[in-house]
């Protein structure tokens, strides 16, 4: 009797309500994005680039090795990395808490290897609670050791002219002018093998890096956690009006129809995804415009956000309806509703967050979902790699929270 | 004990047999047994806390009954819950309407949840406004109605689908004189359409009017069933006297030849016949001082209740 109608007539009633409630609407949306904006002026970046600490440990102290380190001091890098100069304890200590991005240790003798063409180590030692940066200091390692080995290899005889110069720190000027005509002619016999290649993976890097510099903003960090705050936000209202409808004595006469409650409660989800849809469409086509967020990849990130907010509000019901007395039912899912944001990266991205914080912050539905979607709508990582494995944890929490919650909400009768 | 139940039940559209609803060690309704014929009013007597809701939400389906059959339009409510429940309204004894919401929108919502749709629906919707004088109301929100359109919305909720049984929980709970009489018409009226009705009450008056038969419900047991006149003969031609007083440090015994119901340290209650012309005799068997007032009751469904429970309707 109207069995498959009536979810969709529940659903379109909810959603009549939710909207005629116009303030509710607009504080769901409203809130994260005022949140977002204060954040971003809090970390002082204003959307401008994030930035991270890098960790030095020199034991070499030679020309070689500050040449290293002077790559993340100058340029674009001096814009992201604040350079601190640390002992080996000291270094360790920072890592264990978390508070630096990368720790680089440069061994005694590795100035003298590079020189002699010997093989040498440098130890990177990365914050796991953190991945742009980290990567970024490991790529430009790789970058600047790689050029040190094409300088051991091109300039082998040159850098043995200079060895005892740097040792001695006595530079003689003929000695000098031929070690420079040899590096100009090695470099023009070269020229027509080195340039073309070079010219080329230099337009190539600048693409990526326009990319990735430009779009890894704080503000572009905090922009999916925010959207995950209304999609909280709206998920714990929507959970609670079930209460709502068990007090004024909706649930308990809908028990006397032939229309079950389950078909109420499937409504209820519709009325959900129906809503989080709007909030994501909303939020995510002005998220997606303001940060310049590929087109293509919009629908999908709408629809994986429709997804996180139900499975969330699945979660938010279960609490819900587990509780004796509505009074109960909001306090405690209010109460479940801020450790969420905070550790699930609505607050602050989880790459700011400390290691432990962050692992905590991961295993929360809305944390790994975030990560997720973070992962490939920020990091370009491939989307079957990034979304995945959150896609079936996600399924997994959702379905059995529904199984869950059809049978709780029968209970609901006799609490009221 | 009860053989062939089927076919003796479809002669009636609601059939109770042996109700009972404990709460652990409290027992809700215990062995309530009744039948409502179609087109027949039958009321459910007793104070508040006495199982008529219990007894409602067990027929309804909200409760499950710890034993006990319940039949509806020949439909077991706990095995053919859906067939039985088509045939049912339900009119709550708290209001269950979406009050930001408006009075049509509240039953295009609960008529869907009968199954109703389409033109059908859109009719009935019209019908039972008209019939609870809501029509002119029909688009203003439930949050700006009055106490008793309120009520008269809750009404016309249940009986949108037409159900063949109505349960009535205490429906004029609250309700201004004129929405109470817009109610008991509609009801009459559904009665004379041939719906059975159980109507729950503790207004005496409501049940005297519209119940063919009433069952007296105290303490989750059936007391007394019967018609109204069949009610009231249980009383003969007594009368319910209640002295009101000081009656500590009087012996009962004063009162030998009548039959006392209540005997309390401020309360006695006993039935007389002819009052009136025995009441200045009776008052001159108590010592002086000892009554501060003094009220006689006409055979009525209240003295009846009174005399078999002890206790007033309304406690």
């Amino acid at each position: 009797m109207g069995g498959t109608r009536m979810p969709f007539t529940v659903a379109g009633i909810r959603l009549k309500r939710v909207l005629r409630e116009k303030w509710g609407l607009i504080s769901w949306l409203a809130i994260p994005i005022i949140i977002v904006f204060l954040m971003s002026l809090i970390a002082g970046t204003g959307g401008g680039k994030m930035t991270g600490r890098l960790l030095v440990t020199d034991h070499d102290e030679t020309g070689v090795s500050q040449f290293i380190i002077g790559g993340f001091s100058q340029g674009p890098m001096a814009e992201i990395f604040t350079v601190k100069q640390v002992s080996e304890t000291e270094g360790k200590a920072l890592m264990d808490d978390g508070d630096a991005s990368a720790w680089i240790v440069l061994e005694q003798g590795f100035g003298d290897a590079v020189l002699n063409n010997q093989p040498t180590k440098i130890k990177l030692v990365k914050n796991p609670a953190q991945s742009i940066l980290p990567q970024m200091v490991e790529s430009s390692m790789k970058l600047l050791v790689d050029a040190a080995s094409y300088v051991q290899v091109l300039f082998a005889k040159e850098l043995a002219v200079l060895k005892p110069m740097l040792e001695t720190q006595k530079f003689n000027d003929a000695e000098l002018v031929i070690l420079t005509l040899g590096i100009k002619n090695q470099i023009e016999r070269l020229e027509e093998t080195l340039f073309p290649p070079q010219l080329k993976m230099v337009e190539q890097q600048v693409e990526q890096s326009v990319d990735e510099a430009t779009n890894i903003t704080f503000a572009l960090l905090m922009f999916p956690g925010a959207v995950f705050m209304a999609l909280i936000f709206s998920a714990n209202s929507m959970g609670l009006y079930i209460w709502d409808d068990a007090t004024n004595g909706v649930i308990p006469r809908l028990s006397s129809t032939p229309a079950a409650l389950k078909a109420y409660f499937n409504g209820q989800v519709i009325a959900a995804a129906l809503l989080f849809l709007l909030i994501v469409f909303i939020l995510g086509l002005l998220g997606g415009l303001y940060f310049d967020l590929p087109l293509i990849k919009l629908p999908l990130m709408m629809l994986w956000l429709t997804f996180s907010g139900l499975v969330i509000y699945q979660l938010f019901c279960m609490i819900s309806l587990l509780m004796p007395t509505a009074k109960s039912a909001v306090i405690v899912v209010n109460a479940t509703s801020f450790p969420l944001l905070m550790l699930g990266g609505s607050f602050f991205p989880m790459e700011t967050m400390p290691t432990w914080l962050a692992t905590i912050g991961q295993f929360l539905p809305n944390g790994f979902l975030l990560q997720g979607l973070k992962d490939w709508l920020i990091r370009a990582e491939p989307m079957a790699e990034a979304l995945m494995w959150p896609f079936v944890l996600g399924l997994v929490m959702f379905s059995v929270l529904w199984l869950v919650n059809r049978v709780l909400i029968r209970r609901l009768i006799h609490k009221v | 004990m009860i053989v062939n139940r089927k076919r003796p039940w479809q002669k009636h559209m609601i059939q109770i047999e042996a109700l009972t609803k404990n709460y652990g060690q409290f027992t809700a309704a215990e062995d309530i047994t009744f039948e409502v014929k179609t087109g027949e009013i039958f009321g459910l007597l007793g104070p508040n806390g006495a199982g008529k809701s219990t007894t409602i939400n067990c027929i309804s389906g909200l409760l499950k009954p710890s034993l006990g059959e319940i039949n509806i339009n020949g439909h077991s409510v706990l095995s053919e819950a859906i067939k039985a429940k088509a045939s049912l309204g339900l009119v709550p004894q708290d209001l269950a309407l979406y009050e930001d919401l408006s009075g049509q929108e509240n039953l295009n919502f609960w008529g869907q949840a009968y199954g109703l749709s389409g033109e059908k629906l859109n009719n009935r919707i019209k019908t039972v406004l008209d019939q609870v004088g809501l029509t002119s109301r029909a688009k203003d929100l439930v949050s700006t109605y009055s106490g008793g359109m309120k009520r008269r919305l809750n009404f016309a909720c249940a009986i949108l689908h037409e159900p063949q049984a109505l349960l009535l929980d205490e429906p004029t709970v609250g309700v201004d004189p004129q929405s109470r009489e817009h109610l008991l018409s509609a009801v009459e009226q559904l009665k004379a359409q041939g719906t059975a009705v159980l109507y729950t009450t503790h207004y005496m008056e409501e049940a005297e009017r519209l119940c063919d038969r009433i069952a007296i419900i105290d303490h989750g047991k059936i007391i007394a069933v019967g018609t109204v006149d069949e009610l009231r003969s249980q009383m003969g031609e007594k009368d319910l006297i209640t002295l009101n007083g000081d009656f500590d440090a009087v012996e009962q015994t004063v009162l030998t030849e009548f039959e006392v119901i209540e005997w309390q340290d401020h309360t006695v209650r006993f039935m007389a016949e002819n009052a009136a012309s025995q009441l200045s005799e009776l008052l001159a068997k108590f010592p002086q001082g000892t009554i501060k007032q003094t009220a006689v009751q006409q055979a009525n469904l209240e003295s009846l209740f009174i005399k078999l429970t002890g206790r007033e309707l309304r406690d």
